[in-house]
């Protein structure tokens, strides 16, 4: 729906103005990116693993706060920096679904999921597939999903480094979206052990500071809030109402700009789609144990809502701001092409955050900080993203179900060739993306809530559910929500006569953002029914279930399996 | 025991042709030196971040590499071949695994434990595969000071 919003935007902007960031290289802002991206390096290479001393004797391990930040780090890209700012100045409530369905996902994650991955103690979540499973084609399926998702919600964070780099490099978009994603592909092709917890905690620290300091500056300096913006804008969000009032927009009224169906289905698909993402769930197979698996949870829940909860201010300070630029900048609103900040072309949008701390008069240094705050977002996601690409074909694909003699320079060369070339497509498609950032995040929420959060969760609570069932679980879901979103897009590249979705009828029932609605359920009908009819899984595959959830704290090096194996998997009492 | 030039022979593998050719050769020189033979699998950390994620790599290094079976059997397996070969010429080994970048590990491993001669097998390779892989053998070659005999492998070898 906003996929059609940004392309009527962009035909009505057909002349002079682009859009509202200011224009030209700056220096200070582009240093500090340098800088942040030397102390990225830096401590990659101090922190790197030359050789470990002793392989059988404990070293140290992550702690619940420091892989709660590392979770923050993951899960927080340009589409939560950004993004949600962008969808609640322009889309108003509506785009509280977002803030709604990124958050509320950790807490089925920390009561279903968190410690119960950690117990199956695998490697990568096609890996859990192919195991709880045990069948090589769901493995594959599983494997190829995983690389859809990181090319989908990768385009999302392209699109985010263009941006930022119009305002930082004073480059256009393209070159932008080329120059930060070559950055990006060599940071994490060339170089391994990068993405140290120990970096994604930096990069957290990084992009909560940027992000917080610039909605302190704004609300401070404009007078719009104290000591605690989060709760210090319903005077102006009131006032933001009666500016889109004028416009004949509706900023507040709830379902205005999209039905309550819609808004449901949205946030279901977030929330269901925070607990199938590979790149999240990564965090939980390796932690000590049940309770730091819990409480990184806890913590890491925690650090992202301190950036959510400010997106909403920054969409009304941002929004203000656009109306009545105190920097005296043009702005789509004072140049008289668009209505009210809700019609903001969706380059001004998608850089709300940013451009809330230009339009406030803020020094350079702090905007850029801003900006700069944006690309660790994007960068530190993408990273993990990129990763879970390149071990989804290097170890899924190309060890497990290719050549099982593969040498582990094999592996290597496999999977750096994956991130280049997940880099590259990435990066083509960034170029003219089809939707909204936040909008391209959502899409592959929806596949992972439709293909895996079913697997997942059936796979680690019902011991019954089969490997032919999880097969033709994964098919429909990868089905329903390859359609919803083709029904969106497809006309951006193919022209099918006329512009919106191939069938509105269809894109109002299964937005591609949103299909996991419908999606989910059916998948769990599927799945059910056909293990229902096909035979029971084997009982070494039910004992690693029932292991999964037993009442019995397991000790530090213990998995599932290793339990089951010793006592013969005593059915346990949950 | 007299000291010879090389009492202690170490033979790195991964488990490949490449490095099977290596150790027909450490184990003819460990017979004609009456020399302990070492067999080192290393694993490479680079490999592990990049195939099972940056999470599996601190998993290493926090000492769990006991759960990490996979990984382990791996390893054992390259040893273990090692160690058949040589015992077919009544020569005895010591097997080990140790993680980390390959030519730092050999090269930490070979000073640990006094070896006086390494046997690789390398793999020329060349363009691309040799920009993004580089050669574990070359790096060994630059980063340590015990003798190295590089034995080369050729797809006619086989």
């Amino acid at each position: 729906m906003a996929a059609e919003l940004l392309m009527e935007a962009s035909v009505v902007l057909a002349n002079d103005y682009t859009n509202a960031l200011e224009e030209g290289f700056k220096v200070i802002p582009a240093l500090t990116v340098v800088l942040m991206l030397a102390v990225f390096l830096g401590v990659g290479w101090f922190f790197r693993v030359a050789a470990v001393d002793e392989l059988w004797v404990a070293g140290r391990s992550i702690g619940p706060i420091e892989n709660g930040m590392a979770i923050g780090a993951n899960w927080m890209s340009a589409a939560s920096y950004l993004g949600v700012a962008a969808l609640v100045g322009t889309l108003g409530y509506f785009g509280l679904a977002y803030v709604v369905g990124w958050t509320t996902g950790y807490f089925i994650l920390l009561i279903f999921m968190a410690a119960q991955f950690r117990r199956f103690g695998k490697y990568t979540a096609p890996d859990f597939v192919g195991d709880r499973f045990y069948s090589e084609k769901a493995r594959a399926i599983a494997a190829f999903t995983t690389l859809v998702i990181a090319v989908v919600y990768a385009i999302g964070q392209g699109s985010g480094m263009g941006l930022m780099a119009e305002y930082i490099l004073g480059v256009s978009y393209e070159v932008g979206v080329v120059v930060f994603m070559l950055v990006t592909i060599g940071y994490v092709a060339l170089s391994g052990m990068l993405g140290t917890t120990k970096n994604m905690a930096i990069q957290y620290v990084i992009l909560i500071v940027a992000f917080t300091g610039g909605l302190y500056a704004v609300g401070w300096t404009q007078g719009y809030s104290t000591v605690f913006p989060y709760l210090e804008f319903g005077a102006e969000t009131a006032e933001l109402s009666e500016i889109a009032a004028e416009a004949e927009r509706q900023f507040i009224e709830p379902f205005a700009q999209g039905s309550l169906y819609a808004w449901v289905a949205l946030a279901v698909s977030l929330i269901l789609g925070t607990c199938g993402l590979p790149h999240v769930l990564v965090r939980f197979y390796t932690v000590d144990n049940e309770r730091t698996a819990r409480w990184s949870t806890v913590w890491g829940l925690l650090f992202i809502c301190i950036l959510y909860w400010g997106t909403a201010a920054y969409a009304v300070f941002g929004g203000l701001l656009y109306e009545d630029p105190a920097s005296g900048a043009d702005t789509g609103v004072t140049t008289g092409e668009v209505g009210s900040f809700m019609d903001m072309p969706g380059a001004d949008a998608d850089a709300l955050v940013v451009l809330a701390a230009q339009l406030a008069d803020l020094p350079e240094w702090l905007v850029g900080l801003v900006a700069a705050g944006a690309v660790a977002a994007a960068l530190a996601t993408t990273a993990g993203l990129f990763i879970s690409a390149s071990s989804a074909a290097s170890h899924d694909i190309y060890t497990t179900l290719y050549n099982p003699d593969a040498t582990q320079r094999q592996q290597v060369l496999v999977g750096r060739t994956t991130i280049v070339a997940v880099g590259l497509l990435v990066m083509l498609i960034a170029l003219n993306p089809p939707a909204l950032i936040g909008e391209l995040v959502a899409m592959s929420f929806a596949i992972a809530a439709s293909v895996f959060f079913p697997v997942f969760f059936l796979g680690l609570w019902w011991e019954n559910a089969t490997s032919e069932g999880a097969i033709a679980g994964m098919l429909t879901g990868i089905g329903i929500s390859f359609v919803a979103i083709l029904n969106d897009v497809l006309p951006m590249y193919v022209d099918i006569g006329g512009e919106g979705a191939v069938s509105p009828e269809l894109a109002a029932i299964l937005p591609g953002t949103s299909s996991a609605l419908i999606g989910v359920p059916v998948v769990f009908l599927v799945i059910i029914a056909v293990s229902r009819v096909t035979q029971d899984p084997p009982e070494d595959v039910k004992r690693m279930v029932r292991q999964c959830h037993s009442p019995e704290p397991m000790s530090q090096q213990q998995t599932a399996e290793d339990v089951a194996a010793t006592d013969g998997g005593q059915p346990a009492d949950d | 025991m007299t000291k010879t030039m090389y009492d202690t022979i170490l033979v790195p593998t991964d488990g490949s042709k490449v490095a099977e050719k290596a150790v027909e050769h450490a184990i003819d020189l460990a017979q004609k030196y009456d020399a302990k033979l070492h067999a080192l699998y290393v694993v490479d950390t680079d490999a592990v971040d990049i195939g099972l994620g940056t999470e599996q790599v601190e998993r290493i290094k926090a000492g769990k590499f006991g759960e990490m079976e996979e990984l382990q059997n791996r390893a054992k397996k390259a040893t273990n071949a090692v160690g058949e070969a040589a015992a077919e010429h009544g020569i005895e080994v010591i097997e080990d695994v140790a993680a980390g970048r390959p030519h730092r590990s050999i090269d930490e491993y070979a000073k640990k434990n006094d070896i006086d001669l390494i046997v690789m097998g390398s793999k020329g390779r060349s363009g691309v595969r040799r920009a993004l892989l580089g050669s574990v053998t070359e790096r060994t070659l630059r980063s340590t000071y015990i003798p190295v005999l590089v034995v080369d492998f050729r797809e006619e070898d086989d």
